[in-house]
């Protein structure tokens, strides 16, 4: 399969007010396929937007390069920009237009003009199911809208990649669905590149071919999906909402060593939250352990033998969430 | 080409869509204009105050020119001698006709502007502008096709436009010091100061080069008149002013003419001796100037008109106060004020139109274009362009609404701006172009959008008060700092009738084209993410 977008050492380093620097990305290497759903997974802050925003050239990058159907981002940006269609996190719209007019707007920075404009703008409000609605301005437009003509937006040139930047942040399930519905209709019924990030683990799972692990500016795993949880194992992922006793260093020892199955055990204090501290999260217990349920029982015992209210169990078949749980200690949404 | 039009047709458009910006960009200024203007300008032929009788003082200091010294002719050319002249060779005929400026003009051929100004502006008898024709050679008896008609109808054109007692109340005042602590203690709304020099200023010194064309040597003194304001009375004063430099400019008028029929003169009158039609056999040396009262009067015409008064085609002529006097008061006042609030509103859409960019880098439809394969530099075009035009129209629908207005008040259609509606586009368009480039460059210069908010409002409150927007003015060596004045002064002059805008569009367009250049080249990096 062809490649529609490679990068090398993408690397961007930002200057702080006091002379330091921050890297935001460091060194990402990625390859992504044609006609392939590739998502850009991890936490927020872990630096997908910064690896969009280079790769779409919205950004330079301070080393390495992109290449987008072989045109260098740097070099020969215009040629890459032709390929390549952006919808961003935010609405990025113009809120005193009408939704045709948005588009109308954005097909001419496209290049597009006359009926073939006029056309391109008619199938794409249709695609969205906003035909209807072509004439009203974009303020009077539910957040659920507002994603789908962002979305149009970003289709105007029939691109044969598109960036999506967290498309579903912030709307109704069901305009979701639809807008992870169309991302994958773009894919099997226009043979479109999709490069999606999120920090939704559902989305990436249902969508994508593959996924690249993001944090601290780092691919930190990518691959399919099966390939990715087969590094974790056939481990099952215990979560544990324990109470506010403190879990200790020993009684963590003494599971790992003494419950057959038990590999790993990582735990997760409670922590204040509320502008004076009134409130806390739960402390959690993550045990990774084979035949997990198997396990349950004397892990439950275990705890309650230590003190430690049990407040409620769950048990995960190996998941992208249980990846990044054991690449970095963390939880996605940590 | 085609996407610097769109993005500049999207600004422009959604500017106008935008109706709380269309109450900040024309109700506040229409209201606010027709507001002042009622209460200085009056309704119809109410007894409202009005711009009548302003209290001037009239210093005349000037010393006037000796006709017989601004005109010097050749002289270099001594050592030529015989007889027959080479038509070419102008200067040989003059020294061997022995002819200069003492036969030309006779001793004590003085020359005042000063005192026709003074006179214009006390509602006196103007005097001629030489009363040299008496002495030397009767020019009367010249065939100088102007003159007897001009005489009575100069002399009746001269006092009807130099009668300004419904405007002015002018008192003739001695001394500079006095007239100027006279405006201090509010006894007078302004003072005039006619310098020593002005009538040398005015009329520089005509010497002949070899080919006999013309070189004007203009003295270093200064011959600028100084009108002294009080603060606070400014739209007084800036009708004053538009008196005075309506006057003056017609002096200066008189000065670039002289020069040119000078010349023309001269040659003619030299070739005249050249072809033998004038007899320099009869001519005797030793009396230059009995001989010059044989000289064929037809050589001497253009001469002798020139420096007759009112013979001339270079009359002093007074439209610009007859458009003063002729316009309603309401007309009068709403010029200046009204223009001085289109220009002030129009600052704010200058800066915050451009400011608009963090907005759409704000809501991410920046990134969207930089993402297009739109080069930044066309999104850079397209934003100032469509500020521009913004702007552009801003002040023309306001100058529009504000005709409107006063025809409306006036109670018949009257167009307060003149009838130079070209020149009244070239003033906007300068405008435009200065308002927008202090856009671009205030929020270039800004780092933060919050400094635009703090800075661009400071800047054009600052600009206003300097330029005279909010009633009061400052000396007019500060008010030209800004760029409300120069475009003030510009629609005031046109609307009465002048047409001497030249200074005002030279420094509006320099300092929009420098402003908008260093703004763009910072306003560059806004661009860059």
């Amino acid at each position: 399969m062809q490649t529609m977008v490679e990068t090398r050492n993408l690397r961007k380093t930002y200057s702080r007010a006091d002379g330091s620097t921050i890297e935001a990305v460091k060194g990402v290497d990625l390859e992504i396929r044609q006609g392939e759903i590739f998502s850009l997974l991890g936490p927020n802050g872990a630096g997908k937007t910064t690896t969009i925003s280079m790769i779409s050239g919205l950004v330079t990058p301070t080393e390495g390069d992109a290449t987008i159907g072989g045109f260098s981002i740097t070099t020969q940006s215009m040629e890459a920009k032709r390929l390549m269609g952006f919808v961003p996190q935010e609405i990025a719209l113009y809120p005193e237009l009408s939704a045709r007019q948005n588009l109308a707007f954005f097909g001419r920075m496209y290049g597009l003009g006359g009926k073939t404009l006029s056309r391109r703008v008619d199938e794409l409000l249709d695609f969205v199911d906003l035909a209807d609605r072509q004439k009203d301005r974009i303020d009077t437009f539910s957040g659920g809208m507002k994603r789908r003509v962002n979305l149009a937006a970003g289709l105007l040139n029939s691109p044969p990649l598109i960036y999506m930047d967290e498309p579903t942040v912030g709307i109704d399930p069901q305009s979701r669905r639809r807008i992870l519905d169309t991302v994958k209709t773009l894919r099997d019924e226009q043979g479109m590149t999709v490069l999606y990030t999120t920090h939704l683990m559902e989305e990436a799972e249902e969508l994508s071919d593959r996924v690249g692990i993001m944090d601290h500016g780092e691919i930190i795993a990518m691959g399919t999906q099966d390939e990715l949880t087969q590094q974790v194992g056939e481990e099952d992922r215990l979560e544990i909402t324990t109470g506010a006793q403190n879990v200790g260093e020993a009684l963590i020892e003494r599971m790992q060593q003494e419950i057959a199955g038990v590999t790993r055990v990582l735990y997760n204090p409670p922590e204040q939250i509320g502008d004076n501290g009134s409130e806390s999260t739960p402390a959690r217990l993550t045990v990774f352990a084979k035949r997990g349920r198997t396990a349950l029982p004397q892990i439950i015992q275990t705890l309650d033998a230590a003190g430690i209210d049990i407040q409620s169990v769950e048990v995960l078949e190996p998941d992208l969430e249980a990846v990044f749980l054991a690449l970095t200690g963390r939880a996605l949404r940590d | 080409m085609r996407k610097i039009l769109a993005f500049a047709s999207k600004e422009i458009y959604t500017t106008f869509r935008d109706r709380n910006l269309m109450l900040l960009m024309f109700a506040t200024p229409l209201v606010l204009s027709t507001i002042i203007g009622l209460a200085f300008g009056g309704i119809g032929d109410s007894e409202l105050p009005d711009f009548a009788d302003i209290p001037v003082a009239v210093v005349n200091l000037d010393e006037g020119v000796d006709l017989q010294e601004v005109i010097i002719l050749p002289d270099q050319f001594a050592n030529l001698d015989a007889l027959p002249f080479d038509p070419d060779d102008l200067a040989r005929v003059f020294n061997q006709a022995g002819i200069g400026p003492d036969q030309l003009v006779q001793d004590g051929a003085p020359l005042n502007f000063g005192d026709q100004l003074a006179a214009i502006l006390l509602s006196q008898p103007v005097e001629g502008a030489g009363t040299t024709a008496t002495q030397g050679f009767d020019l009367t008896e010249i065939g100088c096709s102007l003159l007897e008609e001009s005489e009575a109808a100069g002399a009746a054109s001269l006092a009807a436009g130099g009668n300004l007692d419904d405007l002015l109340d002018a008192t003739a005042v001695d001394n500079a010091d006095q007239a100027r602590a006279a405006v201090d203690n509010g006894e007078f709304a302004a003072a005039v100061i006619i310098p020593p020099g002005f009538s040398r200023r005015i009329m520089p010194q005509f010497a002949f080069d070899e080919d006999l064309r013309i070189r004007t040597q203009v003295p270093d003194e200064d011959g600028a008149v100084e009108v002294y304001a009080n603060n606070g009375q400014p739209i007084s004063v800036r009708i004053l002013h538009s008196v005075v430099a309506g006057v003056v400019n017609q002096f200066v008028r008189v000065s670039v003419a002289l020069g040119a029929t000078l010349e023309t003169s001269v040659n003619s009158l030299a070739a005249s001796i050249g072809r033998g039609e004038i007899n320099l056999a009869a001519v005797d040396l030793s009396a230059p100037a009995a001989a010059l009262q044989d000289l064929d009067a037809t050589a001497l015409e253009p001469l002798g008109c020139l420096i007759t008064p009112g013979a001339n085609n270079i009359t002093v002529a007074h439209p610009p106060l007859e458009a003063i006097q002729e316009a309603p008061r309401f007309a009068r006042t709403i010029v200046p004020i009204g223009a001085s609030q289109a220009v002030f509103f129009a600052l704010f859409t200058g800066v915050f139109g451009i400011q608009s960019l963090y907005e759409e880098r704000k809501y991410w439809t920046l990134q969207r274009l930089i993402v297009s394969p739109t080069p930044k530099v066309f999104l850079l075009i397209g934003k100032l362009l469509g500020n521009l035009v913004t702007v552009f129209l801003q002040i023309l629908i306001l100058l529009a609404a504000l005709t409107l207005v006063a025809s409306v008040v006036i109670g018949e259609p009257t167009f307060i701006w003149g009838a130079n509606t070209a020149a009244i586009v070239v003033v906007t368009l300068a405008l435009a172009l200065c308002v927008s480039g202090l856009g671009v460059f205030v929020v270039g210069l800004a780092k933060t959008p919050e400094q635009v908010n703090l800075f661009g409002p400071m800047i054009n409150i600052t600009l206003a008060v300097v330029g005279g927007s909010f009633g009061f003015a400052l000396p007019e060596q500060a008010a030209r700092f800004s760029l409300i004045y120069w475009g003030v002064d510009a629609f005031t002059q046109l609307a009465n009738a002048q047409t001497d805008i030249t200074v005002n569009l030279l420094a509006l367009f320099a300092q929009g084209i420098v402003l908008f250049l260093l703004g763009a080249w910072l306003f560059k990096r806004r661009i860059d993410l």
